[in-house]
């Protein structure tokens, strides 16, 4: 049951900080929650990566569907990916990478009692 | 896991692997927020907040502003209308210029960085190593040192100073606020922030344009070609003025006696100094040209006057212009802006309507320095030795210390070529060169009453103010006047002067007087009915002062072909005719080509035979004919000149000429072969060569023109996913429609200055410099078709606009 909660204050932190931090305070917003939340390390992983992960996608996803794919389709042929998916799909990958390891991180040095 | 069992067990181990993993997505996140060679540093660019998602504007973004804005005195309102392009009404001229600086900046201000780096050498700063060589030639071309000077005039002048400072603190506005949230795309590719605008970056794109414009030189190549051929026949293959040229301003008009003495040439052997073989390579392409017509009412359907202009500049994304209409008190102008640059460059008001071509009057001239033995701080001049002024060019270099460049200054200029500086052009003889582009001059005075001119008169006194680069400035007025200026700053030079590399000994070869601008060359209300301009020869050889330059005559001749047969032209007429595809070039060649491989046969030679001439998009003939020009071309002319720049060789119209007129001519044969070869052999010979090339090339793919010429329009940063290519378009240089690979008509329009102004443009991009706008080549699209945008113009004074799609509605801050 904590898994979802887990994912949903990241994103909802994350939402709310990232308009005026850096693009890494995910990192650090996906290691706190995972350092209080005490999840088992592989499903403190999978959190964070859930979490960065889908706050990304839909984030970019929304941007290209408001854009008509006119930003993203030419970001993809910059970098040779095949379209405007690809381009969200590598943005959320990049970012649930970082949110999942911080998240990891977190939970093994977790205090809290599983 | 095992560890995971108990408390105890499960803790230490745990802890370990957390900081273990604490360092690894510390270390990763910090490679990704960093560049990694050439790759951008992709988390701050991926991030989908700030990003470069947040540059994914939406579609449907609503555009309307309500701003409170710190400098402005007076309530403003820009309206946007359905072609997204900004009416900025304001209550006065500091609040007008305030605005255009904010408006560019929003749309274009990455743009407006690059170019002004690139005039002053500072590329390197954030791109690092790579740029070096540019920088460092950009600063020997004193490109800084002709700006400051420059801008000690405008800052002088308190017209021109209030309207340079109000357009850069409109900027500065922009980057201190919104800037921040809104940075360009680019930025966040480069890994860089925008720096503060200042009014020198607004002169330093002039002068960019400048050095563009005018800022090459055959000097050196001519001095070359001299000592490969005698003088009779270097002036048979390079005629001052080539026989049958329509000037500019037209043939017969009577000019007024010059009123500065010409001083008679020194003796031969000093005006020209010999260049070997060994001491260049190659020159840059060049592809700049424009067209510019304007008719009186006799030759239109409505009996008003028509000005037709399509500058040919490089083609680019973001676009070189930006549309505006700029109202306030005295003003009401509407056309194409420059990002960076204040006012309208190209346009019409109330009253008046011009445009502009290059005026290609040389103004730049080589003169070799004789260094003084054992001090290299000075050199020789009237006898004397005569200290270098020095300049210290510090180059910041991203990654790496400053580079330090010393140029040294004569009286005849900087001092490109002193030994230490290498490029393709380089000559291993100490070589300064003197431009007219260094002078203090103050072109947005020009601009600012330009942008006012009620009337002929206001029009002349306007651009006396315009000095480099000359232009052939064309106007129309609702008046029912048509007039042409050969407008620039010019000296008096004694003939021939500054076609070869001159001594720089003594004063026999300094630039004499300026030319009073009331006397340079201009045509008002000509009988014929119709002024033209295309880039040609400016006068016929009653204009008093001799000069010489880098014209070219093809363009011209189909223009005051087509016009001298107009009668009652509408607007589509003349829209019709900025798309013209005919290759005068091919209409009068191609015949005698044709005729010298009368006995061949084969589908090329075939279609050839039943071609318009015209270079159309599908055309196959176009693509046959283009081809074997070349090879002929270059079979006439570079088996005998080795070592010629390409764009030093004969003009095409030249070796036209020669061909139809004089069939003797040694150049014809190849000196390479035993047997001596005329024309006819050389052209078949060419052809044979051609058709097997075209034939492997029809294998591979179409013989399209289009395709074969690609025209594209290119992002400033050579990113091919931000760029078009393979537009479907017509023409060649040498056509009306001049579209080349990379340069071409880079501003469309036609205003018909009736009792309503009628007017007509477009321009290969769109309105936005972000790639992540619906509004970055919207128009392209009808550029290639040849379609406009009916240009809107609204009443001065007027504010309140139904038709406005947006409106940006900004107050003064309250304080």
């Amino acid at each position: 049951m904590r898994m979802p909660v887990t994912i949903i204050a990241i994103i909802v932190i994350a939402f709310i900080v990232g308009t005026i931090t850096p693009w890494w305070s995910v990192a650090v917003v996906a290691f706190l929650v995972g350092l209080l939340a005490g999840h088992k390390p592989g499903l403190g992983f999978l959190a964070g990566f859930l979490a960065v992960g889908l706050y990304w996608l839909c984030l970019a996803l929304y941007r290209d569907a408001a854009n008509e794919h006119i930003l993203a389709g030419r970001m993809a042929a910059l970098f040779h990916l095949p379209g405007s998916y690809t381009f969200a799909g590598v943005t959320a990958i990049i970012g649930a990478l970082v949110g999942g390891l911080a998240a990891w991180a977190g939970s093994l040095l977790s205090t809290r009692k599983r | 896991m095992a560890w995971n069992t108990t408390n105890g067990k499960r803790k230490r181990p745990n802890k370990i692997w957390g900081y273990i993993l604490v360092v690894f997505t510390t270390a990763l996140v910090y490679i990704l927020d960093h560049p990694l060679g050439a790759l951008p540093a992709l988390g701050p660019l991926l991030d989908p907040v700030h990003g470069c998602w947040a540059n994914a504007e939406p579609a449907s973004f609503d555009y309307n502003l309500n701003e409170d804005l710190p400098a402005l005195t007076g309530k403003a309102i820009v309206n946007f209308d359905d072609q997204f392009v900004p009416h900025i009404n304001a209550t006065n001229d500091h609040d007008l210029y305030y605005i255009q600086g904010y408006l560019h900046a929003w749309f274009r201000l990455w743009q407006m960085e690059m170019q002004t780096r690139a005039a002053a050498g500072r590329i390197s700063e954030i791109a690092g190593e790579k740029a070096l060589p540019f920088d460092r030639k950009q600063r020997r071309k004193g490109m800084v040192y002709a700006a400051e000077n420059s801008l000690r005039a405008a800052e002088a002048n308190p017209v021109t100073k209030a309207m340079l400072d109000a357009y850069t603190a409109g900027v500065n506005q922009f980057i201190a606020t919104r800037g921040k949230h809104q940075l360009p795309l680019e930025y966040k590719l480069m890994g860089f922030k925008p720096e503060p605008w200042t009014n020198l970056k607004c002169i330093l794109l002039l002068k960019y344009m400048a050095d563009d414009l005018s800022g090459e030189s055959d000097d050196i190549a001519h001095s070359y070609l001299r000592t490969l051929m005698s003088e009779a026949e270097f002036n048979l293959l390079y005629p001052d003025k080539i026989p049958g040229s329509s000037p500019v301003v037209p043939a017969g008009t009577p000019f007024a006696p010059a009123t500065i003495s010409v001083s008679a040439p020194p003796a031969d052997s000093s005006s020209f100094v010999p260049i070997s073989a060994t001491d260049f390579e190659s020159l840059p392409q060049h592809g700049k040209g424009s067209n510019s017509w304007a008719l009186s009412g006799s030759r239109t359907a409505s009996g008003d006057p028509i000005l037709c202009n399509d500058p040919h500049l490089g083609l680019n994304l973001p676009s070189l212009w930006f549309q505006v209409q700029l109202s306030a008190p005295g003003i009401n102008v509407c056309g194409a802006s420059l990002p960076g640059a204040p006012g309208v460059v190209i346009g019409f008001n109330d009253h008046i309507s011009w445009g502009l071509t290059n005026n290609y009057r040389d103004v730049k001239d080589f003169y070799e320095i004789k260094p003084v033995e054992g001090d290299a701080g000075k050199y020789w001049f009237n006898g004397q030795q005569v200290p270098y002024t020095t300049r210290m060019e510090r180059i910041a270099v991203k990654g790496k210390p400053d580079y330090v460049d010393t140029v040294q200054y004569t009286i005849h200029g900087v001092l490109l070529y002193d030994g230490r500086y290498h490029e393709k052009f380089s000559t291993r003889k100490l070589l300064a060169v003197k431009w007219m582009g260094y002078e203090a001059s103050n072109e947005y005075m020009a601009i600012y009453k330009l942008n006012r001119a009620g009337n002929y008169d206001e029009y002349v006194d306007a651009i006396q103010h315009f000095e480099c680069p000359a232009q052939n400035m064309i106007y129309a007025d609702r008046q029912g006047h048509i007039a042409i200026w050969g407008q620039g700053k010019f000296p008096a030079k004694w003939r021939g002067q500054g076609k070869y590399v001159m001594q720089g000994l003594d004063s026999s070869t300094l630039w004499g007087p300026v030319i009073p601008m009331a006397e340079n060359p201009h045509a008002l209300d000509p009988a014929q009915g119709y002024l033209a301009s295309a880039n040609e020869n400016t006068t016929d050889t009653a204009y008093p002062y001799p000069y010489t330059g880098d014209f070219v005559e093809l363009r011209a001749w189909r223009i005051n072909e087509l016009l001298a047969k107009t009668a009652e032209v509408t607007v589509p007429d003349m829209q019709a005719m900025q798309g013209d595809d005919y290759s005068i070039l091919a209409a009068n060649v191609l015949p005698m080509m044709l005729d010298a491989c009368k006995v061949y046969k084969g589908k090329y030679l075939d279609s050839l035979r039943a071609w318009d001439y015209q270079l159309r998009p599908y055309s196959m003939c176009g693509t046959v004919f283009q081809h074997w020009w070349k090879i002929l071309y270059s079979s006439i002319w570079m088996d005998d000149l080795p070592n010629v720049p390409g764009e030093t060789l004969p003009l095409a119209e030249r070796t036209m000429q020669l061909m139809l007129t004089d069939s003797t001519l040694r150049f014809y044969d190849d000196p390479r072969t035993a047997k001596r070869e005329t024309l006819a052999d050389i052209i078949r010979r060419s052809y044979y060569q051609t058709s097997q090339a075209l034939a492997e090339k029809e294998k591979k793919g179409s013989l399209d023109w289009y395709k074969v010429k690609n025209t594209g329009v290119r992002h400033l940063a050579k990113l091919d996913a931000f760029s078009y290519t393979g537009l479907e378009t017509g023409g060649w240089g040498n056509t009306i429609n001049a579209m080349k690979e990379d340069h071409g008509p880079s501003w469309r329009m036609v205003v018909q200055m009736g009792k309503e102004i009628e007017a007509y443009g477009i321009y290969p991009g769109g309105q936005s410099g972000n790639p992540g706008s619906k509004y970055y080549a919207n128009y392209l699209p009808m550029w290639v078709k040849g379609q406009y945008n009916k240009l809107h113009f609204y009443p001065a004074g007027k504010a309140e606009n139904s038709a406005a799609k947006y409106v940006w509605t900004l107050k003064p801050a309250s304080k």
